[in-house]
């Protein structure tokens, strides 16, 4: 009796352990299988998606015209030149473009209002997210409600506004511009950011010592820093990569923006690929710079919203 | 010395009124509470203290300076949140340290004061920590930490321990009423609590809808509530209320359907002289009622419903009529659903108010308060069949 409950249990126990062991294995299997194929494939996947299009450019960057057109595309060319990239320095090459100075209005324009989103948008979003006024809701409503016609819609209203205002042809005209998109998109992200933090911190922050201003300086500021971040660099991109406002508000070629440069390339009488391919690649890098830069702060600011725990 | 006076305060949002008129005063060294159910004002009450709110109308004063219009830095108050509102870009020594230095203390100064507050609540492990690293009952001695560590005149609390579990709170609330002892300071709490708010207060006012319904020690409240909304909140389980007329004619009683409830003809005469009634509801708490399975003078009868041992007290849910009554009895007892039983109140510790304005109905000489508790041995021999719950001093203690 004893003796039969003893082997019972010894093959219930071997069942058991292979049980165990063939688990094991799934599992490892799984996880080598989601881990590693799975996560990195989608991310290999992913990067060449988003990779394709800068190779591509700085491919047709160093071609000539005529390997620019040759049939099936070649990726490295056989005749390779950076000839392309003289139109930085040397307007003729460019068809009479100063890239340079665009470069430069551009950086102007995009940091303005970079810089004028946040101003604004801080204090209306705070104000938004805190304050009790009347009119509060509507007021929100028609901010958002900018975004949702598109932008040709305010193309004529403004260029003419701008006349009026003899605003053409100036940086700051062009900030303004920009101002319409960028303000709402950036008064709504920061007012989510601000929403996220318990009102209690600013009532501890006023206890402990500060007035309502310096409680914000101390305690919000802070919090809200990855937010203010991915705000501004959604702000700059927008402007820095706005076309049709640019293009309407300046006639004078001293205060085009590199897109509207850019697009000078390709005219009836020329098509410019690979100068196009130059720029557009240098149009590109601060973008992604900013993104290497601040990347630590936009994922927070994606992630956390703003505090937690 | 940092007494807390409200004289007639009054807080409105647009049309809600959150604070109806409360006057309160806060004696120094004194720990009251605010308790009432959610939304009666307690919050709001709170942080008009604090300076958090402007007031609408009335005045506020902490130490004979009437406070109304300066900031809450310049108030010499500290206060501990729910959440506990720990900065969470700061360690924990930031956090601590956040008040001293925004009062220009000098850093050794502050270095001592921290490690000190830190060493007297057992969080000196955690200085180099951030918030999140924290658990919540850690991180509820941070957040007392950075208010001790100021020596404010006055503390307040809001729910404080209400995000502990319930072990944890049973210890912080000792914690916190000897701290209170310690530094001898001004503490207003607030809690929906009625159990915290009975064993840390030295007195307590029972807010509902905004205004205080009555303000005096627990026992106070609880032995004398001043109307309907304090009897029926103050306690666990709550007071039976029964609604009826007031009988004169005859040996003195209140009908509640087709039961007679006698009453003292003490409260009977009183009723006359105020003017009450007939409408009254009639007020008897679970352990001033004597169950038993005869009829007894002055007893109403019932049916068992439902019966609940805790342990150390047995509760009786009973029928009367269509009234649902709270009794209890001792554990040894053995009652069984549906049987008969009569019910008997202590003739001495029951309750009526007007059935229009919900006052308390009480003769001046011997309000039930301060008549004497039955005590348990002639209970037993009245009611030889059924042993009585003995009156335990603690008020609410069988939560
Ligand atoms: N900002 C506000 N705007 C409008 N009404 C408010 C505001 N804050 C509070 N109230 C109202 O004031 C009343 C009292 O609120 P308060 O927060 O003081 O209640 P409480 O007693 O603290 O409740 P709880 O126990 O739920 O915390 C409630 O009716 C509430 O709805
Ligand atoms: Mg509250």
């Amino acid at each position: 009796m004893a003796v039969a409950t003893k082997l019972q249990g010894t093959t219930a126990d071997a069942s058991h352990e292979d049980l165990v062991a063939r688990t094991r294995r799934r599992r490892r299997i799984e996880s080598i299988l989601i881990d590693k194929v799975l996560a990195y494939g989608f991310l290999i996947v992913m990067s060449i998606f988003a990779l394709f299009p800068f190779a591509w450019m700085f491919s047709t960057s160093i071609k000539t015209p005529q390997e620019a057109f040759v049939i099936p595309p070649r990726w490295i060319p056989h005749h390779i030149t950076f000839s392309a990239y003289r139109v930085f320095w040397d307007t003729h090459a460019a068809n009479n473009n100063n890239i340079a100075r665009y470069f430069l209005n551009s950086t102007i324009v995009s940091i303005g209002t970079m810089i004028l989103s946040v101003l604004i948008a801080v204090p209306a979003a705070y104000a938004f997210a805190r304050f009790i006024f009347p009119g509060k809701n509507p007021f929100f409503y028609i901010i958002l409600g900018r975004n949702m016609f598109p932008l040709v819609v305010f193309l004529v209203p403004l260029f003419q506004l701008m006349a009026t205002l003899k605003l053409q042809n100036n940086y700051f005209g062009l900030v303004l511009a920009y101002l319409t998109f960028s303000l709402p998109l950036a008064i709504w992200l920061l007012k989510g950011f601000f929403d996220n933090i318990p009102v209690e911190l600013e009532k501890a922050a006023r206890i402990d010592g500060c007035t309502r201003f310096g409680a914000f300086l101390r305690v919000i500021l802070p919090l809200t820093t990855p937010g203010i971040v991915a705000t501004a660099i959604y702000s700059f991109i927008g402007a820095w990569n706005e076309y049709i406002f640019a293009t309407t508000l300046t006639s004078d070629p001293k205060l085009r923006t590199l897109p509207v440069g850019q697009a000078f390339f390709l005219n009836e009488n020329s098509s410019q690929w690979a100068e196009l391919m130059a720029v557009s690649l240098v149009i590109s890098i601060p973008v992604v710079a900013f993104f290497l830069l601040l990347q630590r702060y936009f994922i927070r600011a994606l992630t956390e919203g703003a505090v937690k725990g | 010395m940092a007494e807390v006076v409200l004289t007639d305060v009054v807080k409105t949002y647009g049309t809600v009124i959150a604070v109806d008129n409360v006057s309160l005063t806060v004696e120094d060294g004194e720990f009251v509470t605010l308790v009432g159910p959610s939304g009666c004002g307690k919050t709001t009450t709170l942080n008009l203290i604090a300076g958090l709110l402007d007031i609408t109308s009335g005045t506020i004063a902490i130490g004979g300076r009437v406070i109304n219009d300066l900031d809450p830095k310049d108030r010499d108050i500290a206060m501990v949140f729910q959440n506990y509102a720990l900065y969470p870009h700061k360690s924990v020594y930031e956090n601590l340290a956040f008040p001293l230095k925004m009062r220009g203390e000098k850093k050794d100064e502050i270095e001592r004061k921290v490690r000190a507050a830190a060493d007297s609540l057992g969080i000196k492990e955690l200085l180099d920590r951030r918030p999140r690293e924290l658990s919540g009952g850690q991180q509820q001695r941070v957040a007392l930490g950075r208010a001790v560590v100021r020596n404010p005149q006055v503390f307040l609390m809001d729910e404080p321990l209400s995000n502990l579990d319930a072990k944890l709170r049973v210890q912080t609330r000792a914690e916190i009423k000897r701290l209170h002892r310690d530094l001898n300071a001004t503490v207003v709490y607030v809690t929906h609590d009625q159990l915290e708010a009975m064993t840390m207060s030295d007195r307590v006012a029972v807010m509902g809808g905004g205004t205080v319904h009555q303000y005096g020690t627990p026992l106070e409240v609880f032995d004398t509530p001043a109307d309907l909304f304090v009897a029926s909140f103050i306690g666990s389980p709550a007071m039976n209320i029964l609604r009826g007329t007031l009988q004169q004619d005859g040996a003195a009683s209140v009908r509640v359907g087709s039961s007679r409830w006698p009453l003292p003809q003490r409260l009977s005469t009183a009723a006359k002289a105020m003017n009450a009634g007939p409408d009254v509801a009639y007020g008897v708490r679970h352990r001033d009622l004597s169950v038993s399975r005869t009829e007894m003078p002055d007893s109403v009868h019932g049916i068992v419903y439902a019966v609940e041992p805790t342990g150390d007290i047995t509760f009786v849910h009973a029928r009367v009529g269509s009234d649902a009554i709270v009794a209890s009895v001792e554990p040894d007892v053995d009652l069984a659903p549906d049987e008969d039983v009569w019910l008997a109140p202590n003739l001495d510790r029951i309750h009526i108010f007007d059935g229009v304005t919900g006052l308390a109905i009480r003769d001046k000489i011997t309000s039930p308060g301060q008549a004497p508790r039955a005590s348990f041995a002639s209970e037993a021999m009245a009611f030889e069949d059924l042993p009585v719950a003995p009156e335990v001093p603690s008020v609410t203690g069988r939560e």
